[in-house]
């Protein structure tokens, strides 16, 4: 184990560093010069080289990349561009909370309706019940949250008008604003863990230990409750581990739907406005966010499956 | 083996409808003759009618003509992006298993690389940073390419872990022991063992995979980072009328659906090819 965890550390460390250069190397040959961008109208070469210089962008790509990879390792990402004199970092943590507040009502709820659903599915194959939720997570999982979202905000606008109560379409603030957002990602997301729950189910059903359990005399509630669930966690966990860190990233269509400023939108926005620092300061940082989470989950995996053990 | 599709109704249903998506592509421009960038000022985001039979947009373009150019740039990316993805997927995954070591250790330590970054934003970021100098210099052919290149150069580690997964399992059965016992090369074996046995899951993989460049080109072009205005696309229609949703809902629901079938008939073509082809389900 301990030897697993420091290979995964290395390998991790090295994943960074290039996820990095990588970022780096995209923002460096990036057409545009940002320092133009930033003087505005005022183009006198005097100027442009103390900003330049201030920028650090007049030394040569090694030493540009030396410098920021080991600002990153302290947690800074330097100045933003287009928002002056604001470090980057700072500029992340206003985003970060706002899109983890989604994300994590929204697995929450995932987590909350997928998992047991699924199971019923799954114990109850081929009923009625278990046809209904396979057509309606099939259904759900072929319809993009792009397409989604502006369905639902058009039955909202029409409860507006009719004076019937209504929620925020867009914005930030208060707990309203969160609904549309947070159900459009649950929706999702749902479709594909009920599936997912399902089959895992399905396939514990399956297993020897079941019918062993099923043989000596425990009541159908028992062997599902102490035996199939807790086995069929396992692809769960696959699903949830990474998810935490996507989640994170918020997804870029919903932010940027419903306006709401978090990690997602603001990437976006940065793109737009060519504001390189910021966008690097979120890619790495949403990488490190998926190689931990990764590696959580794989450790986790030992300790709810004791038939893996890492060499 | 055209045979075997046509006993298995779920291939066959979703094949005949692919078709008829793929001809409406094709053919319908020419059926039907209203220009996908002229505007009708008198018309704007206005419902079905017989002159405009889905309406038209924000700027009085008529949707149907603006919908079945879309789907001609939709059906081409998603096909560039999946020939690219299964060309380099199959090729480097393939390598990768038979001859082990250094190239195995490069892909996975690619695969690595880019799976650390969430979703899209590997594609958001080169399609976002290079986007408005290629419209500049290439127009709209060149952001087009720039689209499909960077949704293939996330899809294809993926399509390359599979292969690699495959070809190893299959390197060890005894046919392909039995081939290299026999005297067969290197060559041989890669073409006539491996990739032959390999061929129909990978088929089916490619299919279900272009749901998800589907999606992907969409949310692109909806971000404002893909296909870009006077053009076409489904995803740069709907978030064009996403802000008129409260007046016509139907120029969202429109370009939505052509998604959704599209979504269902290659997610169905797979699931039908799969059965078709997979030697286990026979």
């Amino acid at each position: 184990m301990l030897r697993f965890v420091t290979a995964r550390l290395l390998n991790m460390v090295f994943v960074l560093v290039g996820v990095s250069l990588l970022t780096f190397l995209v923002g460096h040959l990036a057409p545009g010069d940002p320092i133009l961008i930033l003087l505005g109208n005022n183009k006198s070469p005097e100027l442009y080289a103390q900003i330049k210089a201030a920028y650090g962008l007049d030394r040569p790509f090694v030493e540009q990349f030396a410098k920021f990879a080991w600002r990153a390792l302290h947690g800074d990402f330097g100045l933003s561009y287009v928002q002056q004199g604001q470090a980057v970092t700072d500029i992340l943590a206003r985003g970060v909370p706002v899109s983890l507040q989604i994300g994590g009502l929204a697995l929450l709820c995932t987590l909350a309706v997928a998992v047991p659903l699924g199971t019923i599915a799954a114990v109850r194959s081929n009923t009625w019940f278990d046809n209904l939720i396979v057509s309606i997570a099939l259904a759900l999982y072929a319809v993009p949250n792009f397409i989604l979202a502006p369905l639902l905000l058009s039955v909202d606008i029409a409860l507006y008008r009719r004076g019937l109560p209504s929620l925020p379409v867009a914005g930030w603030g208060t707990p309203a604003h969160l609904v549309l957002p947070v159900l459009v990602y649950s929706l999702g997301s749902s479709a594909y863990l009920v599936r997912l729950t399902r089959n895992s189910v399905l396939e514990v059903l399956r297993e020897d230990y079941v019918r062993t359990a099923r043989a000596k005399g425990l009541s159908n509630r028992a062997v599902n409750a102490r035996h199939v669930v807790r086995n069929s966690l396992i692809p769960i966990v696959t699903y949830v581990g990474p998810s935490v860190a996507f989640l994170v990233s918020g997804s870029f269509v919903i932010e940027y739907m419903f306006a709401i400023p978090g990690i997602g939108y603001l990437a976006v926005q940065s793109l737009y406005q060519r504001d390189f620092p910021v966008v690097q300061g979120i890619t790495v940082s949403l990488a490190a966010a998926v190689v931990v989470m990764n590696l959580i989950t794989d450790i986790s995996y030992a300790i709810l499956d004791p038939r893996v053990r890492y060499g | 083996m055209l045979r075997r599709i046509a006993r298995s109704p779920k291939a066959l249903w979703s094949l005949v409808a692919l078709g008829g998506i793929v001809a409406a592509a094709i053919f319908g421009p020419s059926f039907w003759n209203a220009t996908p960038t002229f505007g009708d000022f008198g018309n704007i985001m206005a419902f079905p009618s017989p002159e405009h039979p889905l309406g038209t947009d924000s700027l009085g373009r008529d949707t149907l003509a603006r919908l079945l150019t879309g789907l001609r740039v939709t059906l081409v990316v998603a096909l560039f992006v999946e020939v690219i993805n299964v060309a380099l997927g199959v090729t480097v995954g393939l390598l990768a298993a038979y001859y082990g070591g250094v190239i195995d250790q490069l892909l996975s330590r690619v695969t690595d690389l880019l799976f650390a970054f969430p979703g899209l934003l590997f594609a958001i970021l080169i399609a976002g940073v290079f986007g408005p100098a290629v419209s500049e210099t290439y127009g709209g052919m060149g952001r087009l390419m720039l689209t499909t290149g960077a949704l293939a150069l996330i899809g294809w580690p993926m399509m390359a872990r599979y292969v690699r997964g495959m070809v190893l399992s299959l390197k060890s059965s005894q046919f392909a022991e039995a081939a290299s016992a026999m005297g067969a090369g290197d060559a041989y074996i890669m073409r006539n063992v491996l990739l032959r046995n390999a061929v129909g899951m990978v088929a089916v993989t490619a299919t279900l995979d272009i749901s998800g460049v589907i999606i992907s080109e969409a949310t692109l072009s909806l971000l404002g980072l893909g296909i870009q205005q006077p053009a076409a696309s489904l995803g740069l229609m709907i978030n064009d009328a996403r802000s008129y949703i409260g007046t016509n809902f139907t120029q969202v629901l429109f370009p939505g659906l052509v998604i959704v079938a599209l979504v269902l008939v290659f997610s169905f073509l797979g699931d039908g090819l799969r059965d078709v082809l997979d030697p286990k389900s026979r």
